[in-house]
């Protein structure tokens, strides 16, 4: 029961993460209707600027508050420069386009910090485990992440129905013709977008830091998941990326958990390891394709 | 020079260069040449499978890679346990391994074109965006599935210690494997070229422009859909088997999604939609990446940044620069 | 005795408290171009829709070559000789005009899975190609991309596709939408070409077009129809006059 627990915590930390690589990428998706491949590039970058700051000073909140920044200014700069071409070309032109992006990044982190991974540490103020309930200890970082993502979700919620800001890009998600006829600067609106989308994905990345290694090629891992979830959950949704997230999040972990558990009762050991192993891997990918089959746009898509 | 003159030119003079190849190759004393050439076939086999797709159908498939991969495994897998001795299973009826090379590449191309099938029907009832993102996603489950069979490798994968058996042929001696390759090439561009010229090329083009059209004719672009990627998936295997061939090797590397981008990138180069455009194309790159690579590891920072100019100002590709024409989209 | 290819009764169609079309009735004679005009939002559109089966009436009959088609589907309509034009033109752009021809060709006689045959060399395409272009004034432009046709030759390529089947009831949804003034003129030539291979309704905007070429026209207005007269009728008609032009002109 408490391994049952602590598996729904780590799911949920990995959903956490999913959810902000998937908020940034499904509100870029849905309101400039640009698909770049390159979102996972900012995740990585967010994780290399706070490891190497945060190995400089030895402050991980420094690192932090530079690698937000960092990420929410190159992604603004990454727009101005290529993706703003791309927004009227087909989909094709937006994927090779934004694949030789990828290209471009994994090697100049390459280049700037060798291909060993960088280590980010778990910061002292926030390591060891507290006692959750009887019984279930649980790493105190890990529930941070779990608070991070919670408050940057009412955020996001917040910001989007309640300020003037949110309802001007989910206007122009709507009539791009139209919100630039109100004299909403829509360039600017869309800049500002993508930056803040890609902060969302330097935090991911930050916080999958102490979790996972910090290397070149980080990304694509994590973005491809990030799809699933989009899929998932429904394009240019909030709510879908919420849901998909922990839908995929919950499934992946407690599959790689519990599924050799529940194969060895029907098989021997090595069979059932094995087929574990197997399915386990593929489980968020056989849940997709079971909600394509029934809901071909996703469980919440924003509009048609 | 008018365009289809100048085509019919370029590609005439194109495959006799690559007929002679070896014979010039072996003279210049550059035998190396043959080998790096059999792999710029084989990977223009599986460029050409996916201009089918992006350059005619518009079905951008991010996961094709994936089905080069199978190829290349049904290859490995039947080479391990006829080494081994073993049946590949013995449930519902005994499949013995084998070497041989017409039982193992037929194989690779059905069980890629069946799992084209299958996940090509899951992936076709979504478009647009939705699309591009499943058929990356499907690519990397079955990349997951075999890097978790431990018995062929894992993430390590699986040598095989020759190539595969021809009767008659030598498929171990670099020219021969060669020949065997550039002979299959012709066929399926052939075949390609064929079936893009025919009625069913003339639905696909059709639904890649005006699917809404398509169906106020009464025609369900959806199968159409389907068998093209089905037969673009076949193509694909058998250019995976090709190369676990090749390079006497396999590994889940392979259908890992870069190798999909350059497959994208290598038809974009050539042309999309010209079906022997991605042949240059395969060419083109697999050459900058070995010129490149010679300069500097670090080749990757200058083909990023290259491939953004060319896709932004460039679109035709080589073939469309080349022969005046541009893809068949217009 | 002049037949009567369609036979409108008491049409009535409602979305919510709008009633897009009210207690229509009229009647189109083989062989005529008869022109449906109105002002906006007098209904013409959701009439058309109707009469192709795109939309399904709320009650009324809509009688063709003497069969109740109210409730059939639109491609059972298509294939009883109801053709129709659209007013956003929708061929495709990526083919050449002979392609765009001949997959309607296709379309029109039965399946398509051919993979080896080129299509342009199929017999009936063969056959029924020339024909077509011809019909439509295309023959020359047959190798162009369609995308590098001018507007008035798209919609030439539209109504010609529309052709293929040999429909007896042509439905053209405002062809001169969007048009100069040259195309204009082509493509009321061609409309006049058809006259007596083909029954044409023809809903339109540009009066010059309506009046020039109409054996009959039917004016609605607010979803009703307020005549359905010949031409030199209709310009005098008082009720007309005050939909178009406000109070009495």
């Amino acid at each position: 029961m408490i391994l049952v627990i602590e598996q729904l915590l780590n799911g949920l930390q990995l959903g956490i993460t999913l959810f902000l690589m998937s908020a940034g990428l499904t509100l870029i998706f849905g309101i400039m209707q640009v698909i770049n491949l390159a979102h996972g590039s900012f995740y990585m970058i967010g994780a290399y600027v706070c490891a190497t700051v945060a190995g400089q000073t030895g402050s991980f909140l420094l690192g932090l508050a530079v690698a937000l920044p960092a990420s929410a200014i190159a992604g603004m700069v990454v727009e101005f420069v290529v993706l703003r071409r791309l927004y009227k070309r087909e989909h094709l032109d937006q994927v090779l386009a934004t694949f030789g992006l990828i290209m471009f990044f994994n090697e100049l982190t390459r280049i700037i910090w060798g291909r060993q991974p960088l280590y980010l540490d778990v910061p002292s103020w926030l390591s060891g485990s507290i006692e959750l309930l009887p019984g279930l200890i649980y790493p105190v970082y890990r529930l941070a992440v779990i608070g991070v993502g919670i408050a940057v979700a009412f955020l996001l919620w917040f910001m989007f129905s309640r300020t003037r800001l949110g309802m001007q890009i989910r206007a122009g998600a709507s009539n791009r013709d139209m919100i630039g006829a109100l004299g909403v600067n829509i360039k600017l609106l869309y800049t500002m977008v993508f930056g803040l989308g890609t902060m969302l994905a330097g935090l991911a990345g930050v916080m999958a830091g102490p979790i996972l290694a910090v290397e070149s090629g980080m990304g694509e891992s994590i973005l491809i998941l990030t799809f699933v979830v989009i899929v998932i959950g429904g394009i240019g949704s909030i709510r879908g990326a919420v849901v998909g997230a922990l839908l995929v999040g919950l499934v992946d972990t407690l599959g790689r958990a519990f599924l050799p558990t529940l194969f060895r009762l029907v098989f021997n050991t090595a069979t059932a390891d094995a087929a574990a192993a197997s399915i386990s891997s593929m489980a968020i990918y056989i849940l997709m394709a079971a909600v394509l089959v029934w809901k071909p746009k996703g469980l919440f898509p924003a509009h048609s | 020079m008018k365009p289809p003159l100048r085509k019919m030119l370029f590609i005439s003079l194109g495959a006799v260069l690559l007929l002679i190849l070896p014979m010039a190759a072996s003279l210049a004393g550059e035998s190396y040449f043959i080998s790096f050439f059999s792999r710029v076939l084989i990977y223009a086999i599986a460029a050409v499978s996916l201009d089918l797709l992006l350059g005619y159908a518009g079905m951008i498939s991010l996961g094709h890679a994936a089905y080069v991969g199978i190829g290349a495994y049904v290859v490995g897998i039947f080479f391990y346990h006829s080494s081994a001795m073993e049946p590949v299973f013995s449930f519902p009826f005994v499949l013995q391994g084998s070497e041989n090379a017409l039982l193992v590449l037929p194989l690779a191309v059905v069980a890629s074109a069946f799992a084209a099938l299958v996940i090509g029907a899951l992936c076709l009832r979504t478009r647009g965006m939705h699309f591009i993102m499943i058929t990356l996603a499907f690519a990397q489950m079955i990349y997951y599935f075999f890097v978790s069979l431990e018995k062929y490798g894992g993430d390590d994968g699986l040598s095989l210690y020759s190539r595969s058996t021809l009767p008659g042929v030598d498929l171990g001696d670099d020219v021969q494997f060669y020949y065997f390759c550039l002979f299959l090439l012709f066929g399926f561009v052939f075949l390609a070229w064929k079936l893009v010229h025919s009625r069913f090329g003339l639905v696909i083009r059709g639904g890649s422009n005006n699917q809404r059209r398509l169906q106020a004719l009464g025609i369900s672009s959806y199968r159409y859909q389907l068998a093209c990627f089905v037969i673009a998936g076949a193509g694909a295997g058998l250019a995976g088997g090709l190369l676990a061939n090749h390079t006497e090797y396999v590994s889940p590397g392979l259908m890992h999604w870069t190798l999909s981008g350059e497959l994208m990138v290598m038809v974009l180069l050539g042309g999309l939609g010209t079906l022997f455009g991605p042949v240059l194309g395969a060419a083109v790159f697999l050459l900058l990446e070995e010129i490149l690579a010679m300069h500097t590891e670090h080749w990757m920072v200058y083909m990023g940044p290259f491939l953004v100019i060319v896709v932004i100002f460039a679109k035709r590709g080589l073939y469309g620069l080349i022969t005046g024409e541009g893809n068949s989209n217009g | 005795m002049a037949e009567m290819i369609l036979q409108i009764d008491n049409l009535t169609k409602s979305y919510g408290a709008l009633q897009a079309t009210k207690e229509l009735s009229f009647e189109v004679r083989t062989g005529h171009i008869h022109a449906i005009i109105g002002p906006n939002g007098a209904g013409k559109t959701t009439l058309v829709n109707q009469l192709t089966g795109n939309i399904f009436s709320d009650s009324g009959t809509i009688i063709y070559k003497h069969q109740d088609i109210t409730r059939l589907k639109d491609y059972r309509r298509a294939r009883l000789g109801i053709a129709r034009s659209f007013q956003i033109t929708h061929i495709f752009e990526n083919l050449t005009v002979s392609e765009n021809m001949a997959l309607s060709i296709f379309a029109d006689n039965g399946h398509n899975f051919r993979f080896w045959r080129n299509s342009l060399n199929s017999p009936i395409v063969k056959q029924k190609l020339p024909k077509a272009l011809a019909r439509v004034d295309l023959t020359e432009r047959a190798a162009s991309m369609a995308s590098s046709l001018s507007h008035g030759e798209k919609r030439q390529l539209e109504v010609g596709m529309a052709l293929t089947g040999a429909p007896d009831l042509l439905i053209l949804d405002e062809p001169m939408a969007g048009m100069g003034p040259g195309g204009t003129v082509e493509l009321s030539k061609l409309i006049n070409t058809l006259k007596g291979s083909v029954t044409i309704l023809l809903v339109e905007h540009d009066m010059d077009v309506v009046f020039s070429l109409a054996d009959m026209i039917t004016v609605l207005d607010y979803g009703e129809e307020i005549i359905t007269a010949p031409p030199s009728e209709v310009r005098q008609n008082s009720q007309v006059r005050k939909a178009y032009l406000g109070e009495d002109a």
